[in-house]
């Protein structure tokens, strides 16, 4: 037999870590949808999204078309990803455990 | 600000001098104020609802804060000595030291001396080359104010009784420092000139001191009493529950040894968990492991009987809540809940993070056959269970004495600040619903 035979998740805990994760990657989403509909939206119903002018003769507009969407897309990818490997860090397996009781359980000779 | 809300508050105010500036100063026109408060109000809303996961930041102890000083002013007062008294903390050398040293000043001895009813703790001033810290007592007149039980006041340097004849101290004001009735210790004024201390003022400070210990005395009865309910919570681990693991886990040995090995890891993670946590709060993802820990060992004895839903908030994974608490309430809807009905039932655990109150929510349900009113009323009486006459003699099953330990822990954790609501219909299941401050 195995002797590395790790506490395996009950199926009821997957279930559970897979619709936080579900609510995690729906939230951004939602997020994401909103900045992506919002830009057009803007453009649209609101004219100084288009008028008025910034340092260089941008609009608002056209300066959140060619920087500000990149950056909020990468701050948004890196955000969702952290949170969901916290998540799924923290609702499987032992690592709560492991954390509290490491240096407390190690052998005489390995502390 | 605790918990972070100054971070909250500042990255609100960063939030709107960003959006003044780049719709209203970095751009020609500036956009109207509707749009304006409107982007505002969007970008606040956004900040408050990602704040319990986002801004919450490390958590790190923080260094008690030190009670303000009074600027400019390096003789402190009466009053505010007696607010900064290191003796709050109890009659330790170290807390006596720092009291004497603060004391010389205020009190105008020459040298201040602090002890219990054995030794001196403290001396601060003139003689302290002989009144050693942790000595015996030397002078006749501090055992003297110990025995009577009063204030005792010696004009000469004969009175005093320090037996060293180079001893500069020529008379004393000691004045015994009481818990309630008990005499524990001695606070000593000495002066080197003729006139000794005023002993209103000595026995005044006296006073507060003895309140401090008094309140430091109240305090430790109060974490011990904290600690044995935490300890109640920890021996209440049914030993029934051990034995019926192992049964399961002794009968799965021959048909499933790798299950029986996973149980085996699960019981000891379970016992682990129980044992060792010595805070009274941990993060609610630890407790979450201990609840589904305990719900896979019962998950195996029950069978297909016992359905388990989880339901979690990620926000909610990172907060602090009170240790053993909400495996008990998970117990109980095994237990009193699911376990007593034939067709099995589920156990659902929901767990919430609301921002804009800062609480935390859990709520733990049940769909099995539930408790009949006249229990349930027991049970949410707020009375100690056995306290009360019971009209079954007390045979009936529910206790509710996990319950009402559960209630007093969050009440000594919290005072007023949390709820713990149960609602039950026989046949129906149960929920309860337990809100505290988020952490």
């Amino acid at each position: 037999m195995d002797d590395d035979v790790d506490a395996r998740d009950a199926p009821a805990e997957v279930d559970a870590t897979f619709r936080t994760l579900r609510r995690v990657a729906v939230g951004y989403f939602v997020l994401f949808l909103l900045a992506v509909v919002g830009f057009p939206a803007l453009s649209l119903t609101l004219g100084w999204w288009s008028d008025a002018r910034l340092a260089g003769g941008m609009s608002p507009g056209f300066a959140m078309a060619a920087f500000g969407l990149y950056v909020f897309f990468a701050v948004v990818g890196v955000a969702a990803a952290r949170l969901s490997g916290a998540v799924e860090a923290r609702m499987l397996g032992d690592d709560a455990r492991d954390a509290q009781v490491a240096s407390t359980d190690a052998p005489e000779g390995e502390r | 600000m605790r918990g972070g809300s100054g971070i909250l508050a500042g990255v609100l105010a960063a939030g709107w001098a960003a959006v003044w500036l780049v719709t209203q100063v970095l751009v020609d026109p500036p956009l109207a104020v509707l749009p304006t408060v409107v982007v505002g109000v969007v970008c606040s809303t956004a900040v408050v609802l990602g704040y319990p996961s986002a801004l919450r930041g490390p958590r790190v102890a923080r260094a008690p804060r030190r009670p303000a000083g009074v600027p400019g002013v390096r003789r402190p007062g009466l009053a505010a000595t007696g607010r900064s008294m290191p003796l709050r903390r109890g009659l330790t050398p170290d807390a006596a030291r720092r009291t004497a040293q603060l004391l010389r000043p205020a009190l105008g001895g020459d040298a201040i001396a602090i002890t219990d009813t054995e030794q001196v703790l403290a001396f601060v001033g003139p003689g302290a080359d002989h009144h050693e810290v942790g000595g015996s007592l030397q002078t006749r007149v501090a055992r003297a104010a110990i025995e009577r039980r009063r204030t005792v006041v010696v004009h000469r340097r004969a009175d005093v009784g320090c037996p060293v004849p180079e001893c500069p101290l020529q008379n004393a004001v000691v004045v015994p420092l009481a818990i309630g009735s008990r005499v524990v210790g001695t606070l000593k004024v000495y002066r080197t000139g003729d006139e000794p201390a005023s002993r209103a003022t000595v026995e005044d400070m006296a006073a507060v001191l003895s309140l401090h210990l008094e309140l430091a005395e109240m305090d430790r009865e109060r974490h011990l009493a904290a600690d044995a309910r935490l300890d109640a919570l920890r021996a209440q681990i049914n030993p029934h529950f051990l034995f019926n693991i192992l049964n399961t886990i002794a009968s799965k040995a021959r048909t499933d040894p790798e299950e029986a090995r996973s149980l085996l890891l699960r019981l000891s993670d379970f016992f682990r968990y129980a044992v060792r946590q010595d805070g009274h709060f941990a993060e609610f993802a630890q407790e979450y492991f201990f609840v589904r820990t305990y719900l896979t060992l019962e998950q195996a004895r029950y069978g297909d009987r016992l359905q388990v839903r989880y339901d979690i908030d990620p926000q909610v994974l990172t907060t602090r809540v009170p240790v053993l608490t909400i495996q008990p309430l998970v117990e109980n809807a095994v237990k009193h809940g699911v376990a007593d009905k034939v067709a099995g039932g589920t156990i659902r655990l929901r767990a919430r993070v609301d921002p804009l109150t800062r609480t935390t929510s859990i709520r733990v349900s049940d769909d099995g056959v539930g408790m009949a009113p006249e229990v349930l009323e027991r049970i949410t009486s707020g009375r100690r269970p056995g306290t009360a006459p019971e009209a079954d003699g007390g045979a009936h099953r529910h206790g509710g004495v996990g319950l009402w330990n559960i209630s007093q822990r969050l009440e000594s954790l919290f005072g007023e600040r949390y709820s713990l609501d149960v609602e039950s219909e026989a046949g129906s299941g149960t929920v309860v619903d337990l809100r505290i401050p988020l952490r």
